[in-house]
C-alpha cells in the first residue's frame, strides 16, 4: 500500500508512538475499550498518514482507530484532552466513567445513552459489596411512608385494593437508591420452563429468508442442479427451500422503582431465564432514569445469584414511566422490530405525565410484534386498571396480564396465546 | 498518491460534501490503512453520500451492496446461472457428450454479485455496504471472513483471491447492535447532525440557486425542529429536500404559507407535524419579522 510522505516533525514519532501506546493502554484499562496490539499498530500506522502538527487530525485518526461505538467517542475525547494536554503530560484525575451511569436529565441527541457494548459490563471486575437481598418478603415493616400514603389514598390514582403483606414487600426500604442489587438464584428450572412456554406460545409466522429445508415451498435450483449433474442432468432428487419460523425477540422493561422491589427481582430472574432460552432478549430497567441491563444479564452465570452493580437512578427510586418509555421508544428504536415482543413490568404507580405513557406505547406498538404489560397489582383479586399510567396505556396494549409470582409467569404463555398476540405476524405458510 | 486530510476535505467540498475534520481523517485512514470504516449515525446525515463522494474523489468505481433482512451470501457474492447451466447440460446431452463439473462450474456460468465484483476490480473500488444492521448475524459473520481474508471461496470453483482490495465503507443506523468482532475490524466514525453553520454551507453548495436568506431560515427552522422530541427527526436530506421544494415554489423567504405548503418535505409523521406546529409558527413569525 502506498504511503504518503511522513508529514510530522522528525523525531516526534518515536516519542509520540510511546505516548500513543500508553494512551491506548489507559483507554483499555479504565474504560474497557477493546484495544489489542493490532489496534495499537494501526494507530501507529495512522500517525504516519496524518499531519501530526494538527491536533485535530491526530485526534480524529486515533479516535477512528481506537473507538468502536458512539458512547466510546465521548470517553475518548475526555481522555484525549486530558492526556495530550500541553506537552503530553498525563492528567491523572479524570475519574473512570462507569458506562452504566448515564446522565439522566440530558436528552441525548444521538440516540443512545444507556447502552454500552456488552464487553464493558459483561464482567464487572469490581463487584460491589453485596447488599441485603431486596426481595426478602419477610422484611420488617419499618417505616412505610409510601405505603401509608397508598393505603389510605383510595380516591387518588394510586389507590386500589391490596392486602398488607404485599404492600409491605412492595415498599421495602431495603431497595434504596445507590446500592448494589443482589437477586437470589431461586428456582431457575421453573423459570426456564416458564420461559420456554412463553417462547413457544408466540407465533410470529415465518422468516423472509429462504433456507434449505428438507421440505419447503420453493425449489432450490442451485442444489437441485448440483445434484442433477451427477445423474446426467436429470433432476432425480429435488431440493427445497423454505422459510423457517421466526423466533421472537423480547424487550423487557422492568420498573425498578421502590414499589416494585420483590416483583422486580423475580422478573429479573425471569429475564435471565428467558435469555438462556432465547438469546434475543434485551432488558432495560427504569425508575427515574433508564438503564440497559442486557450486558449484565448476559454476563451472569446461570444458577448463581444475580449481582447487579449500583444501578443509580434506574433502580430503587421513584417512577417516571412515561418519560422513560418514551426515551426507550425514541432513543432505542433500533431494538424494536417486527419480531420484538415488548414486555413491560410495572405496577403503574407513576408520578409522571400519563399522556407520555400513551405516546410511548403507541410508538412501541407500531413497530413491535406486540406490547404486553405485566402488573403485579393485576394479580390481586378485584383489580381494576385505574392507575393513571395503566389507564393511559390500556388502549395501546395487546394484553394487560398479572405478574404476581412464579405461577403467573408459568401461565404467561397460555395467556398470551389466549390474547392472540400474532398481530405483527405474516400469515402462516400453508404447509 | 493518497491525498492528505486537508486535500481530501477540499476535494469533498468541491463536490458539495462538507466533511468535518474527523470524517475526513477517518476517510483518509480508510485509504491509507486499508481498513474498512464503519459509519454510524442517525438516518439522513450523509453516510451513504460520503462513500459516493469518496469514490468520486478517488476517481474509482462505487460498488454498493444494500443490506436487507434476509440478505444471504448468495445474493451478495455470486450466483450460478442455472438456466444457462441447464441449457448447457441439455445441449451436451444432444451432442452425446459427457459433462463434468469443470465444464458446468466455470467462469461462464458465474454471475458476480457486489462483493465478488468489488474484489475483482482491477483498481481498488469503493465498496459501500449500506445499512449493515439490517442484515442478520449470519451475514455479518460471513462478511467478517471476507474482510479478514480478502478472498472468496466458491466451493465448485476454488478460492478467488482479491485482484485489488476495495476501500470498504459500512454504514449502520443502529437498528441492531453489531458484533464486537466486526467493530474491531473496522475504523469507526460517528456521524452527527451538522452544526448550523455547516448545514447552511451544505445547503448553499448543494442548491446553488438558493437565496441566502431562505437557506438561513430553513437551516434555523430545521435546527429548531431537531430539538423537539420528534418521532422522525429530519436529517440533512430532509433539509435539502425542503430547501429545494421552497426554491421550486419560488419562495425567497420562509413565511407561514410556504411553510404550510412544504411541511411534508421535512416532517413525515402526522404526530410530528402536530407536535411541531407551535415551533414552526414561531419560526415563521420570526422570519417574517426579520424579512
Amino acid at each position: 500500500m502506498a504511503e504518503s510522505g511522513r508529514s510530522g516533525v522528525a523525531g516526534a514519532p518515536a516519542a509520540l508512538a510511546a505516548q500513543v501506546a500508553t494512551f491506548a493502554g489507559r483507554l483499555r484499562r479504565r474504560h474497557g475499550f477493546l484495544i489489542g496490539p493490532g489496534e495499537v499498530r494501526d494507530a501507529l500506522r495512522a500517525l504516519e498518514l496524518v499531519d501530526l502538527l494538527s491536533r485535530r487530525e491526530l485526534r480524529g485518526a486515533l479516535r477512528a482507530v481506537l473507538t468502536a461505538g458512539p458512547e466510546q467517542g465521548r470517553l475518548f475525547d475526555l481522555e484525549f484532552n486530558a492526556f495530550f494536554r500541553a506537552g503530553g503530560q498525563p492528567q491523572p484525575e479524570l475519574p473512570p466513567l462507569l458506562p452504566e451511569t448515564p446522565a439522566p436529565a440530558e436528552p441525548d441527541p444521538d440516540g443512545d445513552q444507556a447502552d454500552q457494548p456488552d464487553r464493558e459490563q459483561g464482567k464487572p471486575d469490581t463487584r460491589p459489596e453485596q447488599a441485603p437481598s431486596p426481595q426478602a418478603g419477610s422484611d420488617p415493616g419499618g417505616d412505610l411512608p409510601d405505603g401509608e400514603a397508598l393505603q389510605d389514598g383510595q380516591e387518588s390514582d394510586e389507590g386500589d385494593e391490596q392486602d398488607a403483606p404485599v404492600m409491605q414487600a412492595r415498599v421495602s426500604p431495603n431497595v434504596a437508591p445507590g446500592e448494589a442489587l443482589r437477586v437470589d438464584a431461586g428456582d431457575l428450572g421453573g423459570l426456564l420452563r416458564a420461559a420456554t412456554g412463553l417462547i413457544r406460545a408466540l407465533e410470529l409466522g415465518r422468516a423472509r429468508r429462504l433456507r434449505p429445508l428438507p421440505r419447503g415451498s420453493k425449489l432450490d435450483a442451485r442444489r437441485t442442479l448440483h445434484a442433477a449433474a451427477r445423474t446426467a442432468g436429470d433432476a432425480v432428487h429435488l431440493r427445497w427451500l423454505g422459510r423457517p419460523r421466526r423466533a421472537p425477540r423480547f424487550l423487557l422493561v422492568l420498573d425498578g422503582s421502590r414499589s416494585m422491589g420483590r416483583d422486580g427481582a423475580l422478573l429479573l430472574r425471569f429475564a435471565q431465564a428467558l435469555h438462556l432460552r432465547s438469546r434475543r432478549v434485551e432488558v432495560y430497567a427504569f425508575s427515574t432514569g433508564l438503564t440497559r441491563l442486557t450486558p449484565l444479564i448476559r454476563g451472569a452465570a446461570p444458577g448463581q445469584p444475580l449481582t447487579l452493580p449500583d444501578l443509580g437512578d434506574a433502580w430503587g427510586g421513584g417512577t417516571r414511566i412515561g418519560e422513560n418509555l418514551l426515551r426507550l421508544a425514541r432513543d432505542e428504536r433500533g431494538r424494536v422490530n417486527r419480531d420484538t415482543v415488548v414486555l413491560i413490568l410495572s405496577d403503574g404507580l407513576d408520578t409522571g405525565d400519563p399522556a407520555l405513557v400513551g405516546r410511548a406505547l403507541r410508538d412501541l406498538r407500531r413497530r413491535s410484534a406486540g406490547v404486553v404489560w405485566l402488573s403485579p397489582l393485576a394479580a390481586t383479586p378485584g383489580y381494576r386498571p385505574v392507575q393513571r399510567a395503566i389507564a393511559a396505556a390500556l388502549p395501546h396494549l395487546d394484553a394487560l396480564l398479572p405478574a404476581g409470582g412464579p405461577d403467573d409467569l408459568h401461565a404467561l404463555g397460555r395467556r398470551l396465546r389466549a390474547a392472540r398476540l400474532t398481530r405483527g405476524a405474516s400469515p402462516r405458510d400453508a404447509h | 498518491m493518497i491525498p492528505a486530510v486537508q486535500e481530501l476535505q477540499a476535494a469533498f467540498q468541491a463536490r458539495g460534501y462538507v466533511a468535518g475534520d474527523a470524517l475526513a481523517t477517518a476517510l483518509r485512514l480508510v485509504v491509507g490503512l486499508g481498513k474498512p470504516l464503519l459509519l454510524e449515525g442517525p438516518a439522513g446525515v450523509g453516510k451513504t453520500e460520503a462513500a459516493k463522494t469518496l469514490a468520486d474523489v478517488l476517481g474509482t468505481r462505487l460498488i454498493r451492496l444494500q443490506c436487507y433482512e434476509g440478505l444471504d451470501a448468495q445474493s451478495a457474492l455470486y450466483e450460478w446461472n442455472y438456466a444457462r447451466q441447464l441449457l448447457h447440460l441439455r445441449a451436451a446431452e444432444l451432442r452425446g457428450e459427457a459433462v463434468g463439473d469443470d465444464d458446468l462450474y466455470g467462469e461462464t456460468f458465474l454471475m458476480p454479485r457486489p462483493l465478488l465484483q468489488a474484489i475483482r476490480e482491477p483498481r481498488s473500488a469503493v465498496l459501500l455496504i449500506d445499512e449493515i444492521d439490517r442484515a442478520d448475524d449470519a451475514f455479518e459473520a460471513f462478511l467478517l471472513e471476507l474482510l479478514a481474508e480478502w478472498q472468496i471461496t466458491v466451493p465448485e470453483l476454488g478460492t478467488l483471491p482479491a485482484v485489488s482490495r476495495p476501500h470498504v465503507i459500512l454504514t449502520s443506523n443502529r437498528s441492531r447492535e453489531l458484533s464486537d468482532a466486526l467493530r474491531r475490524r473496522c475504523l469507526y466514525h460517528w456521524t452527527e447532525y451538522p452544526s448550523r453553520a455547516q448545514e447552511l454551507q451544505i445547503v448553499l453548495s448543494r442548491l446553488p440557486g438558493i437565496n441566502e436568506t431562505l437557506a438561513r431560515q430553513v437551516t434555523d427552522a430545521v435546527h429548531a425542529l431537531r430539538a423537539l422530541p420528534l418521532g422522525k427527526t429530519p436529517g440533512v436530506a430532509e433539509t435539502l429536500d425542503w430547501a429545494a421544494a421552497l426554491v421550486s415554489l419560488h419562495a425567497d423567504h420562509l413565511d407561514a404559507e410556504a411553510l404550510h405548503a412544504t411541511l411534508g418535505a421535512v416532517l413525515k409523521l402526522r404526530e410530528d407535524q402536530l407536535l411541531a406546529a407551535p415551533t414552526l409558527q414561531g419560526v415563521a413569525a420570526q422570519a417574517q419579522a426579520r424579512g
